[in-house]
């Protein structure tokens, strides 16, 4: 579910990146509020984050076969981290997982990594914990193993899919896919309800062997008796209230200033062609992609055709396509003239050592 | 065996990273905090780029190609590991030609479809950005990176967590995969773990990390510990790497703002 | 240097670990610490580190250990861990070096030029720039023992400190212990280096103190090794036969 840097654009990827990082601002607000209630203690919070999230890591790797199917899944890492260490703590290291990844492994991309993050890390955490795990935690009357596959695989099934949600959105604002947003969410939500379930079921599998070994490593699962484990509705609501600003809100005012014109009235480009062909780009995608509006994007590229022609204009067909795929195939020779030279270079310097 | 073992292979992969960044080169001796600004700026403005825009932002391709022999590494290490998330853009991009149909120009008589266009676009930016961020990672270690951060004011324990992940993540992987191979002796023929032993598998090795948590913990507090890493400012950007850097990003911002390649191939027709 | 009084200790609603336990290590002495797996070894050195919370007095360089001088406790105290990755959870070994006297407030060109002379006293110069997880196990115990050395300790309790080390790799180990002038309690089922490294032994069974003797008597002593779940030193074996 990595998003790759190519699917976004540069402003729904910083707007991903602002709701992440306000969501990591605020987790460290509140670990060091919890902190400093108990003064003179040192928090043993950083080393058990960072061995958690290299755990999960390490964990996010191992194939698990899925019975009767001959493929695999894999864990859930967000509702782990949150179960093992509480929603604040699980969000940063969750983070410390996707910026590895995308640093070392190419798993989504820089630009990419704010909305990685949400769609990964805010849903896993949060919604995950708030509205499935502790309410489920919560209940008096089911046993613990129960408590926790019922969590599990209801949790990581809803973080799926808002994530997946997300995902669409954030494709289909950034402008870069013509499939329709009711085609792409019908083939996406389907897909992570299984891949939730499975996930789900590995999780639930590893948190229930965990609580029968080391019980008091799973804080949420014994304080069914107290107070705190207690759903709260507020706490609830008020999840539910920023995911739907934010994916819903934020983006959507990014939508209707329409990313690709918010760039280019950044550069300022008075180019013709580009500036046409924004216009038939923003007509032909998004929610709906009326025939009309693309048939007449065609009027205005052939409208725009002649000005690119050949400098006799008889070769009206062609227009500005032939010299930019000439120059791109210049551009392409030298590239690959650049890299020969150099792994000649290196080889050379190989064998002169 | 190694087949079976992707944490083993992760484990090689990262070390391999780590090597290539250990490797000196002007690209490596670059600071981290200008080169990783020059990153995000390249891939900001690749991505810009309307969807069919792609001759304009073939010229793109450039500056990884500089890139990647000024630091002396092979292009071809980064492209192999593409193959887990190219496959997801092509996925998304390959609907483009069924949707897009209208002919953008003709190839001859061959009418090419916007849809096509968009799609090789939307590939080359992934390509494209991909290659810059691992050149990146390939040329600056994790702990220069994160001294960058620092200086960007990203909040201490974030880094501090950022670099302690980092040190346990080699570790765990080592004892993940070895867990793995030996499984796979036991169990040959199974293509992943059982499902009589998902719980027991990781959850063997969660609770062995956090013991080592806590041994991990007691090590830092007899060093005097107290709950952030203590601080380090590293040294300066000297001048020469801002210079650099503001002339290559010169150089990108006039890639995105003129159609080089349609202008080079226009001179060449016309001329 | 350290002195135990009467130190109880049990896991929250688990067996007691350790069960009155008294004695007492003089400044520069080499005390090794004997017992069977589970007898309570790194328990009594993580009591000593105030690690753990005991019943019972456990006093270090004149003061008893309490919140106030718990800290000061730490620094006089060099703890090398059982896993040295544990131990060294930097980046490089420098970055681990300098941690622990940049907490104290030490800068860090003092604690980098500390650094180079510790390494190079333990002949490892050429490991100060290398990655933690990219050096060999016996380079990483090396370095640990370096890192420890940073806050220049009147004690180093050792947990293990020759496990998975090769013959050359140990022989090394017990010679830059032996260098090493300070107090030491080295916990080990290596009883070869303790015969090596140490003048006194405790043996530990069961919580309780079996013996506390000369390290030559109570290594040598067969009939109390075995009730304690322990053999003969093969050293001692050998000469036997």
């Amino acid at each position: 579910m990595h998003m790759a840097d190519a699917l976004i654009s540069p402003a729904v990827g910083a707007a991903m990146y602002a709701a992440s990082a306000a969501t990591a601002g605020i987790s460290i607000y509140r670990l060091r509020r919890e902190d400093s209630l108990r003064p003179g203690l040192t928090s043993k919070r950083l080393p058990t984050m960072a061995v958690a999230s290299a755990l999960v890591f390490a964990g996010q790797m191992v194939n698990y076969s899925i019975p009767g199917t001959g493929s695999s899944g894999h864990l859930c890492g967000g509702l782990l981290l949150t179960a093992l260490l509480g929603p604040w703590a699980g969000f940063l290291s969750m983070a410390a997982v996707l910026i590895i990844q995308c640093l070392f492994f190419a798993d989504g991309g820089l630009l990419a990594l704010g909305a990685n993050l949400w769609n990964m890390a805010f849903y896993g955490c949060f919604a995950g914990y708030y509205l499935v795990y502790r309410p489920i935690m919560g209940s008096k009357r089911l046993r613990p193993a129960v408590k926790l596959t019922l969590a599990s695989v209801l949790g990581c099934v809803l973080s799926l899919q808002l994530g997946a949600f997300s995902v669409v959105i954030e494709t289909s604002l950034s402008g870069v896919t013509e499939l329709p947003f009711e085609a792409f969410l019908a083939l996406m939500q389907p897909i992570h309800l299984a891949i939730g379930a499975v996930e789900g079921l590995i999780t639930a599998a590893v948190l229930v062997f965990v609580y029968n070994a080391r019980p008091e490593l799973l804080p949420d699962v014994q304080s069914s008796e107290g107070g705190p484990g207690r759903f709260s509705l507020r706490g609830t609501l008020a999840v539910l209230a920023i995911a739907a600003l934010v994916t819903g809100g934020g983006l959507s005012l990014l939508a209707s200033s329409s990313p690709d014109g918010l760039e280019w009235s950044l550069f300022g480009n008075s180019e013709g062609g580009y500036s046409e062909n924004l216009g038939l780009n923003e007509d032909s995608y998004g929610i709906e992609s009326p025939a009309s509006k693309a048939a007449g994007g065609i009027q205005e590229k052939t409208a725009f055709l002649p000005d690119y022609g050949f400098s006799d204009g008889s070769a009206e067909a062609l227009g500005t396509s032939v010299s930019g795929i000439l120059g791109a195939a210049m551009v392409g020779a030298l590239a690959g003239l650049v890299c020969l030279c150099g792994s000649l270079l290196r080889r050379r310097g190989a064998g002169r050592k | 065996m190694s087949r079976f073992d992707p944490t083993g292979e992760a484990g090689l992969s990262l070390r391999m990273v780590e090597e290539l960044a250990a490797a000196d080169s002007l690209l490596h001796r670059l600071s981290p905090l200008p080169k990783l600004l020059l990153t995000v700026l390249y891939i900001a403005l690749t991505l810009s780029f309307p969807k069919y825009a792609l001759s304009a932002l073939s010229v793109m391709a450039l500056f990884p190609a500089f890139g990647y022999q000024l630091a002396g590494i092979s292009p071809a290490v980064c492209f192999r590991r593409m193959r887990f998330i190219l496959p997801l853009v092509c996925a998304v991009g390959i609907f483009n030609p069924f949707f897009d149909r209208d002919p953008l120009f003709f190839l001859g008589n061959f009418p090419v479809s916007g849809g096509i266009v968009s799609m090789l676009t939307l590939l080359l930016k992934g390509v494209f950005a991909l290659t810059a961020a691992f050149l990146l990672i390939a040329t600056t270690p994790l702990e220069d990176l994160c001294r960058a951060l620092r200086r960007l004011h990203c909040p201490r324990i974030l880094v501090s967590l950022l670099l302690l992940t980092f040190r346990y993540i080699t570790v765990l992987l080592e004892e993940a995969s070895l867990m793995t191979q030996a499984y796979s002796l036991r169990a040959p023929g199974q293509r992943g773990v059982h499902i009589s032993a998902w719980g027991s598998f990781l959850g063997q090795l969660l609770l062995r990390s956090m013991d080592r948590a806590e041994s991990l913990f007691d090590s830092m507090l007899m060093r005097g510990f107290t709950g952030e890493f203590p601080g380090d400012s590293g040294s300066g950007t000297p001048p020469a790497a801002w210079a650099a850097a503001l002339i290559c990003a010169v150089m990108m911002a006039l890639a995105r703002m003129y159609d080089i390649p349609a202008m080079l191939g226009g001179i060449i027709l016309g001329g | 240097m350290i002195t135990f009084e009467n130190v109880s200790f049990s896991y929250p609603g688990g067996e007691p670990v350790l069960k009155g336990v008294s004695f007492h290590i003089s400044p520069g002495e080499r005390v090794g610490l004997i017992g069977a797996n589970g007898a309570g070894k790194s328990t009594l050195l993580k009591a000593a580190l105030g690690l753990v919370d005991v019943e019972g007095a456990v006093i270090i360089d004149g003061s008893a250990l309490s919140r106030k001088t718990l800290p000061l406790a730490r620094k006089t105290l060099g703890y090398v861990l059982q896993d040295s990755d544990n131990q060294m959870f930097m980046p490089t070994v420098l970055d681990d070096m300098v941690f622990g006297p940049m907490n104290y407030g030490m800068s860090r060109d003092e604690a980098e030029a500390l650094a180079d002379n510790i390494l190079s006293d333990l002949g490892i110069a050429r490991l100060k720039h290398r990655q933690n997880h990219k050096i060999s196990g016996g380079e990483k115990r090396m370095a640990a023992i370096a890192t420890v050395l940073m806050s220049s300790p009147k004690a180093l309790l050792m947990d293990e400190p020759s496990s998975s080390l090769d013959p050359r790799n140990r022989r090394a180990l017990i010679n830059t212990v032996n260098s090493l002038s300070v107090a030491k309690l080295i916990a080990s089922h290596d009883l070869d280096m303790i015969l090596d490294t140490c003048d006194r032994v405790l043996l530990i069974s069961s919580g309780q103190i079996a013996a506390d003797g000369a390290a030559w008597d109570v290594l040598t002593d067969q009939r109390l090794l075995e009730e304690s779940g322990l053999e003969l030193p093969l050293g001692i074996q050998g000469s036997r036969k």
